[in-house]
């Protein structure tokens, strides 16, 4: 498996470069009761479909920067999603 | 042998021999040889035995396509002699043989495959099932390719590794690809073009044809010097591809010479478009010992003359079907060798050019007729050739057989680019159905034979690459020049169509009176025979995905791609099933086989050094990997660090503890960022106090601790362990990545290093070299300094007291740091001044009760179980701390893991740190670390336990369980508080 991604500061790079962050699941949630179970849905359930997503990438051998990007696990190229 | 009298297109120095060992004789080649065609040039005619029946075999390609032309060099197993350069001294051995390869002692298995049929492994042997063990080392002695000699572990090669982009990639440099490369390259364009042979030119470099004025090898060469002398095309030879993966990623790897600095590197090339020019490949046609020795196909006997000034055999039969083959035979009868007949499967269809050459020629030219059986025991010594129908047989004495079933594309490295094929009733091959966006395809691999469309191809598929990255880049080509590009291609479009198309090809799979096909090879290096296709069919193994599991066709070193085309032919026509219908199996990467090694590349471990590592070296320091660094783990040989220990605990001493990860975050929205991870309330920080805290992970686990320090308005300094160092940024903006603060996070972990400076004398040596009132009162413990050094160097000073003692850490620059060191040795000499190393640091936190993350915890742990949930800022819920939803999850769930601290009971042992705790058969837990302790007089240590291991009472035991080399070692020891030494903390701040 090697694709490339775009970091929004560095350009097209190769996957290598890239610490995958997961798809995009929100931001973290308030913790002011919240329960064991929304909290570990959010902080373990992951859902990847062979369609385009919404992802988290970090530029590690590159700039450190976290970004979000959309990209379809079929293919494995950054594709916007479906309209 | 004499050779051929050297022709232009030949590749090799006659007149230069190279001396080389084959099986303990010593022979000779000549410069430029392979290792393949000198040995058939000095006679050797069975170069191994096959991978079952140990039939000989000998040279069948010289592409180093398939396992009978493998050898073992200088020791190495499976080396291709097909590929291999040769080199003075090699000593080269023929495989799977016991004795000399021509009376291999187990020759005599040939006899036995009627109790070897397809999968016979499969379902013999298993009972009684006691029996299949036994059976099975049998089996391996016997069958098999090469054996490592496990004598010398490894080779001394050079190995490299290269990394390219390019905007288009070629693979192939034959005529088509060489043209292709040439039409792309322009500036602005990089093209990077990869030719496995040594030498760029493809099959017309030994082709002497003229066609419209120019003999073809001559427009090879002319092409290869363009390609050579362009700015803009960067060329590899004698470089495989191995495969071409996602987003056009091609990978391979190069044969270097002396020259060269390497003997094999791995390369990767990162490309906007990709062209595919690999060619074809001959076909092998199935007959009765299709195997012999003395069989080849054409381009192997055309190249050993054309190519190696070799003579492939005294006289020669051709059984083919193809053009190109026929015009071997023209050729190789101009140069001497008595070709006797050629048979050409197609009855009709032949170039007639080419026969009215062969009848000019005076050789026998025979249509519709093809080799039935192969004669001779250990190499050809003749052949039985008849009519398609076997009526007509007839029989010639020979000892070279060419025979091919006509060609097939060389689909490899377009397959794993993800093109798709279907048959072709009209070239009886699998042809490109569909080709991705941005792969190209060029020359023969379309089937294309005729020579000025092979090259208009190629240029034409440089300009359709040109023109697909153009249209992507818009302005980045120059715009001058593209229109021209755009009337040359359509131009280039018309032509083609004018230029005679891929012709019709030969559909036949096998020669005729085949019989029961029992010694007819669809796959050579698994000795796949046509009776056990006809097996793998009656057995319900009836497509080629099956047949090619049960009966191992194309499971061996050639993969799939020699006999790919004929087991799916061969499938279809056993189940009488339509070839259309038949789905070709995949041809997987590598394409052609690299050494591990070569993939591996260098062994270069990159660690770094910090600034005090040749002051401890000079003072007999015993460096260890631990983590990025290198690391003074001892000062002496005695690796229970006895002394070290005790000099800290009655002197003074330093450590240098520069690996730790030291952090400056600043901004308005630092504090928030700070609050985010670390699990404290980081708003009480106070200034000149260092303000310890953790990090959780969001299942609560701590995984990292360390001191943050208020350094102005909006402006931290903080550390981290050594390990976290590199993750640290990673993780502060993972987590505050949707909050849009402002903070900047600079790593200075490199940039400054850490001296610590521990024991009771500690004071009175930083005294020595300081202005600043380090009295207790003014510098007491957990407070933060920046005084002057010497004279006048910046140290942040923090008085902390990991090992137990009175200490001061001071950070100073990276490049201050040795003329520190040397200071502070100079200051404590008449206080007993003594660096300590990693080791004596474990032991001396460990006797003070302090934890290191990773050792005193682990993934089940949280920061709570490792007693440490005094850090936690439980009601803050507004930072939305990382962790903190986890610890209130656990806060109160029965027997988690728990941090305990035991003592070894009287007359117990030293177990070691991982031992096992456990109650009867029940495993409780592990020991984290223990030691002996001087100080203590006793063996203490930290260990991971189930809660129920701890009890209500109010003296808990614990057992350790070693097995020591299978003997069982159980020790007693009771459960105490984890605050060995000084538990009133006195030393710290005194």
């Amino acid at each position: 498996m090697t694709f490339r991604l775009t970091c929004p500061v560095c350009g097209a790079r190769d996957v290598y470069e890239f610490r995958y962050g997961g798809p995009e699941r929100g931001m973290r949630p308030a913790q002011e009761d919240l329960s064991p179970e929304e909290h570990f849905r959010w902080t373990q359930f992951r859902t990847t479909r062979p369609a385009p997503q919404e992802e988290w990438w970090y530029h590690a051998a590159g700039c450190g920067v976290w970004f979000s990007t959309w990209r379809n696990p079929a293919t494995n190229r950054e594709e916007g999603p479906a309209t | 042998m004499r050779r051929l009298a050297p022709s232009p297109t030949t590749r090799v120095e006659v007149d230069r021999p190279v001396p080389f060992r084959w099986v303990g004789r010593s022979i000779e080649g000549c410069q430029g040889d392979t290792v393949a065609s000198a040995l058939w040039n000095a006679g050797v005619r069975t170069f191994g035995r096959s991978f079952e029946y140990h039939r000989p075999r000998g040279l069948f390609d010289l592409e180093g396509e398939g396992a009978s032309q493998l050898v073992a060099i200088d020791g190495l197993p499976n080396q291709s002699a097909g590929t291999t350069a040769l080199r003075a001294g090699m000593s080269v051995s023929a495989q799977n043989v016991s004795g000399d390869p021509r009376s291999d002692l187990y020759g005599v298995l040939d006899r036995f495959d009627r109790w070897m049929p397809a999968g016979f492994y499969y379902r013999r042997f298993h009972r009684p099932y006691r029996a299949w063990p036994f059976f099975q080392n049998r089996m391996r002695a016997l069958a098999g390719l090469g054996v490592l000699d496990t004598s010398s572990p490894h080779d001394d090669a050079r190995r490299s590794e290269l990394y390219l982009n390019a905007d288009v990639a070629v693979v192939g440099g034959g005529v088509s690809g060489m043209a292709a490369a040439l039409a792309a390259a322009r500036p602005g364009v990089r093209v990077c073009l990869f030719e496995r042979r040594p030498w760029l030119g493809g099959h017309m470099d030994w082709r002497v044809r003229e066609t419209r004025g120019e003999r073809l090898y001559e427009r090879a060469h002319g092409l290869a010097e363009e390609v050579a002398a362009h700015p803009h095309i960067r060329a590899l030879t004698a470089a495989p591809v191995t495969g071409i993966w996602g987003e056009n990623l091609v990978t391979g790897f190069q044969n270097g010479s002396d020259a060269d600095g390497f003997d094999e590197r791995h390369w990767e090339c990162r490309a906007r478009a990709v062209i595919v020019a690999t060619g074809t490949i001959e076909r092998p046609l199935v007959f009765n010992h299709n195997d012999r020795p003395g069989v080849m196909v054409s381009d192997t006997a055309w190249r050993l003359a054309r190519s190696y000034a070799v003579r492939p055999g005294m006289r020669a039969v051709f059984s083919v079907g193809d053009d190109l083959a026929l015009e071997a035979a023209v050729d190789l009868a101009s140069l001497g060798i008595d070709v006797a007949a050629v048979a050409d499967a197609r009855a009709d269809g032949a170039d007639p050019e080419l026969v009215a050459a062969l009848e000019r020629a005076g050789i026998e030219f025979l249509p519709g007729y093809a080799a039935s059986a192969a004669l001779g025991k250990h190499a050809v010594a003749g052949v039985t050739i008849a009519t398609l129908d076997g009526s007509d047989e007839r029989r010639f004495a020979c000892d070279l057989l060419v025979a091919n079933a006509g060609r097939q594309p060389d689909i490899g490295a377009l397959s794993s680019a993800g093109a798709r094929f279907r048959h072709s009733p009209h070239t009886h091959t699998f042809e490109i159905e569909s080709l991705p966006a941005d792969v190209f395809a060029a020359g023969r691999v379309t089937g294309l034979v005729d020579a000025e469309a092979i090259e208009t191809s190629g240029r034409r598929a440089g300009l359709e690459a040109f023109v697909h990255l153009a249209g992507g880049l818009g302005a980045a080509f120059p715009s001058t020049d593209e229109p021209s590009v755009y009337a040359e291609l359509t131009k280039i479009r018309a032509y083609s169509s004018e230029l005679p198309g891929p012709p019709a090809g030969c559909g036949i799979l096998h020669g005729p009176n085949l019989g029961s096909g029992r010694k007819a090879f669809l796959d050579f290096d698994e000795d796949g025979t046509w009776k056990n296709a006809v097996q793998c069919a009656e057995q319900g193994f009836d497509v080629p995905e099956l047949a090619k599991r049960f009966g191992n066709f194309g499971l061996g070193p050639g993969q799939y791609r020699v006999p790919g085309q004929n087991v799916a032919m061969a499938m279809a026509q056993i189940t009488g099933t339509a070839i259309e219908e038949i789905r070709c199996t995949t041809v997987r990467p590598p394409l052609i086989a690299p050494k591990l090694a070569t993939v591996a590349g260098p062994n270069h471990d990159s660690y770094k050094r910090t600034p005090l590592h040749d002051d401890q070296a000079s003072r007999g320091g015993v460096f260890r990997r631990a983590g990025a660094w290198q690391r003074a783990r001892y000062f002496s040989d005695d690796h229970t660090c006895r002394a070290e220990i005790r000099n800290v605990r009655e002197n003074v001493g330093l450590l240098d503890s520069s690996p730790l990860g030291k952090f400056r975050i600043y901004g308005p929205d630092a504090i928030h960022a700070l609050q985010r991870v670390y699990i404290s309330d980081m708003t009480k920080m106070k200034p000149g106090r260092c303000k310890y805290s953790a990090m959780c992970n969001d299942t609560g686990n701590i995984i990292d601790d360390g001191v943050v320090v208020p350094m102005g308005r909006d402006d931290y300094y903080f550390t981290t362990s050594s390990n976290r160092a590199a993750s640290t940024v990673e993780w502060f903006r993972y987590h505050t990545r949707y909050d849009g603060w402002n903070y900047n996070l600079v790593n200075l972990t490199d940039t400054l290093a850490s001296i610590n400076l521990a024991g009771p004398r500690a004071r009175d040596v930083l005294r020595k070299v300081t202005d600043a009132d380090l009295s207790n009162q003014a510098f007491p413990y957990i407070g933060y300094r920046e005084i002057a050094v010497g004279d006048g160097i910046a140290a942040r000073c923090m008085r902390l007291g990991f090992v137990g003692e009175l200490s001061y850490e001071l950070h100073v620059g990276a490049s201050h740091a040795p003329h520190v060191w040397d200071l502070l040795w100079s200051a404590g000499e008449e206080f007993g001044i003594q660096p300590f190393g990693l080791e004596a640091q474990n032991a001396l936190r460990a006797e003070k009760g302090h934890v290191i993350i990773g050792a005193e915890s682990e993934q089940r742990v949280t920061l709570l179980d490792i007693g440490m949930g005094w850090l936690w800022s439980r009601e803050d819920t507004a930072s939305k701390k990382v962790g903190a939803p986890a610890l209130r999850a656990c806060q109160d769930q029965p027997n988690r893991m728990k941090l305990v601290g035991f003592r070894v009971d009287e007359g117990g042992g030293s177990p070691q740190d991982g031992a096992i705790v456990v109650d009867g058969d029940d495993i409780l837990g592990f020991v984290c670390t223990t030691r002996y302790s001087e100080a203590l007089g006793w063996q203490f240590g930290m260990a991971l336990v189930k809660e129920r291991a701890i009890g209500d009472g109010d003296v808990a035991g614990l057992e350790i369980y070693e097995n020591l080399g299978g003997r069982p070692r159980r020790t007693r020891a009771t459960i105490v508080p984890p605050h060995f030494y000084d538990p009133d903390g006195t030393r710290l701040r005194s």
